[in-house]
């Protein structure tokens, strides 16, 4: 059966393994990788976010937004609504995952009482003025990758492993390698890097890793834009796991009557 | 080049303002010819760079005429494996209230995908570019501006920029600022960037796109990628390089450049006449300098190549001040023609740069020297014609003027009867029409000179009876020296042909545009979303037709849509609207087609065509057409033909409803609002006025109001050609004082007689004065004779090959009145000059020759 990765918003398919033989490693990595997937599954998932883009010049700008995530496994559905600055309030993105392909995306405005569709060529741009993609906040499927386990390597003296994660022929993505740290002690991530044509692009650290309803999550999250020398951080406020939410909500139908 | 110093150099320095006015033939030919050329050239120029500089990286650009394309079709672009990228794009220009800003134009675009085509900022990083981008995407209002913009009008991130949306006038806040590049350079840097799903709302496109532009994926070939893209699309949508909307302005634009390029042929050829007879002049003042030369053993082939050179000369002279010319007047002229197409075609476009083409300028360079060269060959033959003893014996007054040419006569009269047999019997074949044309216009160059000849002789017994003396003189000066004054008469006539055909031809365009305003463009009121009809930057909702016509005293509604469509590779107008209502208010016979031709369009069985557009593509009622649509291709019956000017390129009337379903586009243009008998129409135009003020951004306006707005249009369209025909005038008028001159050269004697022998002063004047009305006189019978003729040609041109248009031949009495006074005016005030010459001479010197 096939087992994927569930990677909330912020985070990248990850792999773990150990080497040789190649086989086992590789195995072994797949097995880091699922394993962390099914220590982080939920039902659903709340949290109030903070997001602060922080551009070159050191110029803060803030954003509240709070999100919910209904299922898992791939065939999970996730509304994101923005709710600070005031001119931004109401602006809603509807993230609907499929296990085999590339989500559906949907943004909503307000003020013209319209959506847009995120266009897959499009998920390789920022997400509105931050240092994440559209691409970095679906979920990915471990089937789409190829994992290789690189070394034992300790991240802010947690030790982890490094795993190199690659897309597959005929997985769409704009990065074509990663490198992804996953904690020895609990499975969490603790940093991921992910490289186009070669050249590091995005690094995504995660920090104040703590077990919120048995489930080891980073509650503060800071993307770098290396090639723009610009960062921004999440923060995760109020994360709750496994609350009832109805499916009615994560449609777009719910998006209009907003 | 010895003989240039020595001969020529003195005589031009002698006779400054003669060689002044010489080449001011050439170098208002030239000028007008590059003027306008260059006036295009730079229009469209302007059009195609914004064209260039907004497209970015995009390949392709998919539209479906300017009907818009439905959100689904971007996704299904997108979806192709041959694109790597397709953006949805809006554009429109807008009216904004900033001082001298004008027109700004709004590139409206989803900016969550548009940098992969486009590039908003070359220099920094996007912050520099959108202050916040999610708010920009949140607020409808945002804006981004170029720097240049900003800087112009003291523009910050957080200002507000009047503009006129379909809810009135908006004000929007400037978001972003565009730092300079190739796009902000677009529209002459007047431009600005929002939210295409903002755009669709204030601009009243509902869920449509303009069209999408898109970047092919790694490997795909341009044509290949076209030709997928085209076919998995379907008929109806134009997959198109960005380029290739440059070709479609070219080809609107087609009518317009083709009437300039025949005024400016005009032109030219009137400056070649004007040369002729200045060098003729030339050859007559210095034909004892000839003389000298001859004696001294210079050759004939010498002689006639220093008079070549010489006309060479003053043709690349001004030829040079004619560039210059042109290239001043280009600027004003493009920001007319600018003007224009918006006015005519609805297509906006903002020229800043002048295009100096270096093939433009080279060609008129050459057209100008080549003219000269031309127009100087006879009287350079003349000039190495020259008897040396003849020209060296005083008192032998030398005739250059041969008089009458049997074998001209005789080619003319040839001529004239080929093309006279042509147009009666071969005028459905384009080749021969043309022949006869050209048949037409030598036989009456050649003819010119024998009919001015016998016309003086028929003006010699009133000039006489007028005034005995100073009448005989003035008419035998004339008959003395046909060749002379053929050339000035000739270059009159031209010119005054040129005036009556285009008089002609306003005057039909006029009955013809009139005549459709009152029997077919009849509504009592339009409900537009601009200013004018031609202009389709804004929508209304259908739903907002049901509104109107609850207004008190409104009895009918017909709900207008037009776009642009491209049939067969050319864009023609498609004029959507409800067929039975038009059917049941023209007051109008069809061209061609039964009386229930409406009926059968309401019930959708078919078109109805203008008839220009039928006759130019030889389409007739009972044939059909095919229409590419958004929903497949459709053949459709052709009803009928009917006069329709709602576009110059050709109209396709469809009933609203097959419009609808098959173009997907239920918006309206215009509202066409029939009053209730008794109802005043000001008092329902108040009562629409009062009831959306505010809530939708229209204009109501009556149909006296659009009748003005066409009529100014028409004029506006005209006043163009009438500035250049007013040159051409002016040039023959040169001439006239030219002929004069030398008239006044070769009489010194005959003068010189008169006065000796107790002729006053005044008579003199009079003689030379009644010299110059003859000339004016036999110049007007001539050009208002040969300006029939060609109004017949012109008229038939332009429904041949030009405009289709079917215009009544109507001979303009009202120029013609009008042009009497003014070329003898202008004759008399062209002869007070040369008159004032010849009673200033020295007697002695007069008498010396005899």
């Amino acid at each position: 059966m096939t087992r994927r990765i569930r990677v909330l918003s912020v985070m990248l398919p990850l792999a773990l393994g150990l080497v040789q033989p190649r086989a086992a490693a590789a195995q072994s990595a797949r097995e880091v990788m699922e394993e962390s997937q099914k220590r982080g599954q939920a039902a659903s998932q709340h949290y109030e976010g903070l997001l602060q883009v922080v551009d070159a010049r050191g110029k803060i700008s803030d954003k509240r937004w709070i999100f919910d995530r209904l299922g898992s496994h791939g065939r999970s559905r996730a509304v994101l609504t923005f709710m600070e600055p005031p001119e931004v309030r109401g602006v809603a993105l509807l993230v609907v995952n499929h296990p085999d392909r590339a989500s559906d995306q949907w943004m909503w405005t307000p003020a013209i009482q319209r959506e847009r569709r995120i266009a897959l060529q499009d998920r390789s741009t920022r997400f509105f003025g931050t240092d994440f993609s559209f691409e970095d906040l679906e979920e990915r499927d471990t089937e789409q990758y190829d994992f290789r386990a690189i070394a034992d390597e300790a991240i802010d003296g947690a030790a982890c492993w490094k795993i190199e994660a690659k897309p597959r022929t005929g997985k769409s993505s704009q990065y074509t390698l990663s490198y992804v740290w996953v904690r020895k002690d609990n499975y969490a991530f603790q940093l991921v890097e992910n490289y186009a044509r070669g050249a590091l692009a995005r690094r995504l650290r995660y920090s104040r890793i703590e077990n919120v309803q048995g489930i080891w999550a980073g509650r503060v999250l800071e993307m770098t834009d290396v090639r723009r020398n610009s960062r921004t951080v999440l923060t995760l406020d109020k994360l709750q796991y496994n609350l009832p939410m109805k499916e009615e909500r994560f449609t777009l139908q719910a998006l209009r009557r907003q | 080049m010895m003989l240039l110093r020595l001969i020529t150099w003195p005589y031009v320095r002698r006779h400054r303002l003669r060689t002044l006015l010489t080449t001011a033939g050439i170098v208002l030919g030239v000028a007008v010819f590059v003027g306008m050329r260059t006036a295009n050239e730079s229009v469209l120029l302007a059009f195609r760079q914004t064209i260039d500089r907004i497209a970015g990286k995009a390949e392709l650009q998919v539209a479906a005429g300017e009907g818009g394309l439905p959100e689904d079709v971007l996704e299904r672009v997108q979806a192709m494996p041959e694109v790597r990228a397709a953006v949805p794009v809006i554009e429109a220009a807008v009216g904004t209230n900033l001082a001298s800003e004008g027109n700004v134009l709004v590139l409206a675009v989803d900016m969550t995908g548009d940098r992969s085509l486009r590039d908003y900022d070359l220099e920094s990083g996007d912050e520099a570019v959108i202050d916040d981008p999610l708010v920009f995407l949140a607020q409808p209002d945002s804006l981004i501006v170029t720097r240049e913009f900003a800087a112009r009008n003291g523009l910050a991130i957080g200002s507000t920029v009047p503009m006129r949306t379909m809810e009135g006038e908006k004000r929007f806040t400037v978001r972003g600022i565009m730092k300079s590049g190739g796009l902000t350079q677009a529209f002459g840097g007047n431009l600005a960037v929002m939210d295409v799903y903002a755009a669709q709302m204030v601009f009243g496109r509902g869920r449509t796109f303009d069209r999408v532009d898109l970047a092919l994926s790694e490997g795909v070939g341009l044509e290949r990628g076209r030709l997928a893209i085209g076919a998995r699309l379907g008929p109806g949508y134009q997959v198109e390089p960005p380029a290739s909307r440059g070709r479609q302005i070219d080809s609107v634009l087609r009518v317009y450049s083709f009437t300039a390029d025949m005024n400016s042929a005009f032109a030219l050829f009137i400056g070649m006449f004007i040369i002729y007879n200045a060098f003729s002049i030339a050859v007559t003042e210095r034909r004892r300098e000839i003389g000298i030369l001859r004696a001294l053993g210079a050759s004939r082939a010498r002689i006639r190549a220093l008079f070549l050179a010489e006309s060479g000369i003053a043709g690349l002279a001004g030829s040079l001040a004619g560039l210059a010319l042109g290239v001043l007047l280009s600027k004003g002229l493009a920001l007319y023609i600018s003007g224009l197409i918006a006015g005519v075609y609805g297509i906006a476009e903002r020229t800043t740069e002048i295009a100096t083409e270096p093939w433009l300028m080279a060609a008129g360079l050459l057209m100008g020297v080549a003219t000269s060269l031309a127009a100087g060959w006879i009287p350079a033959r003349n000039a190495a014609r020259v008897d040396p003893i003849q020209a060296l014996q005083k008192g032998r007054y030398q005739t250059l003027s041969a008089g009458e040419n049997r074998v001209r006569r005789a080619a003319a009269l040839a001529l004239g009867g080929a093309s006279l047999a042509l147009l009666l019997f071969a005028k459905g074949w384009t080749v021969l029409f043309y022949a006869g044309y050209i048949c037409a216009a030598l036989a009456l160059l050649l003819v010119s000179p024998t009919v001015s000849l016998w016309l003086t002789k028929a003006l010699r017994p009133p000039l006489r009876r007028l005034r005995p003396v100073e009448g005989a003189l003035a008419a035998d000066s004339l008959i003395q020296a046909p060749r002379r004054t053929s050339a000035t008469v000739t270059a009159l006539m031209l010119s005054l042909s040129l005036v009556i055909a285009m008089g002609g031809v306003a005057r039909a365009v006029y009955d013809s545009i009139m005549g459709w305003t009152r029997t077919t463009l009849n509504p009592d009121l339009f409900v537009t979303a601009t200013q004018n009809l031609t202009e389709r930057t804004f929508r209304f909702p259908e739903s907002l037709g049901d509104q109107l016509e609850e207004v008190e005293g409104v009895e009918e509604i017909q709900r207008v849509r037009t776009h642009r469509i491209v049939y067969e590779g050319s864009p023609i107008m498609l004029v959507a609207v409800e067929a039975k209502s038009m059917g049941d208010r023209v007051r109008r016979p069809p061209v061609e087609g039964p009386g229930d031709m409406y009926e059968r369009a309401a019930r959708g069985e078919g078109v109805i065509l203008s008839d220009n557009f039928a006759r130019l593509r030889g389409l007739h009622a009972g044939g059909s057409i095919e229409l590419d649509t958004p929903s497949g291709p459709r053949r459709v019956a052709v009803l009928g033909l009917v006069v329709d000017w709602t576009d110059q390129t050709g109209v396709v009337l469809i009933d609203r409803a097959s419009y609808v379903r098959w173009w997907r586009d239920d918006t309206v243009n215009v509202f066409r609002v029939y009053v209730k008998n008794g109802a005043r129409p000001q008092e329902v135009r108040q009562r629409i006025v009062e009831r959306f003020a505010g809530a939708h951004r229209l204009f109501v306006l009556t149909n006296r109001e659009v009748a003005a707005w066409i009529a100014g249009l028409t004029d506006q369209w005209m006043s163009l050609a009438y500035a250049q025909i007013a040159i051409a005038v002016f040039v023959a008028i040169l001439g006239i004082v030219n002929t004069l001159t030398v008239s006044i050269i070769d009489r010194r004697r005959e003068l010189g007689v008169l006065q000796a022998v107790g002729g006053t002063r005044g008579q003199v004047r009079r003689t030379v004065w009644m010299e110059a009305l003859a000339i004016g006189t036999v110049g007007l019978a001539l050009g208002l004779g040969v300006g029939a003729v060609t109004l017949n040609y012109v008229l038939e041109m332009s429904q041949r090959d030009v405009t289709g248009l079917a215009l009544p031949y109507t001979f303009p009495w009202g120029t013609a009145a009008l042009l009497v006074p003014l070329i003898l005016a202008s004759a008399f005030v062209a002869a007070l000059w040369p008159a004032e010459s010849a009673v200033r001479g020295s007697l002695v010197e007069a008498l010396e020759y005899e």
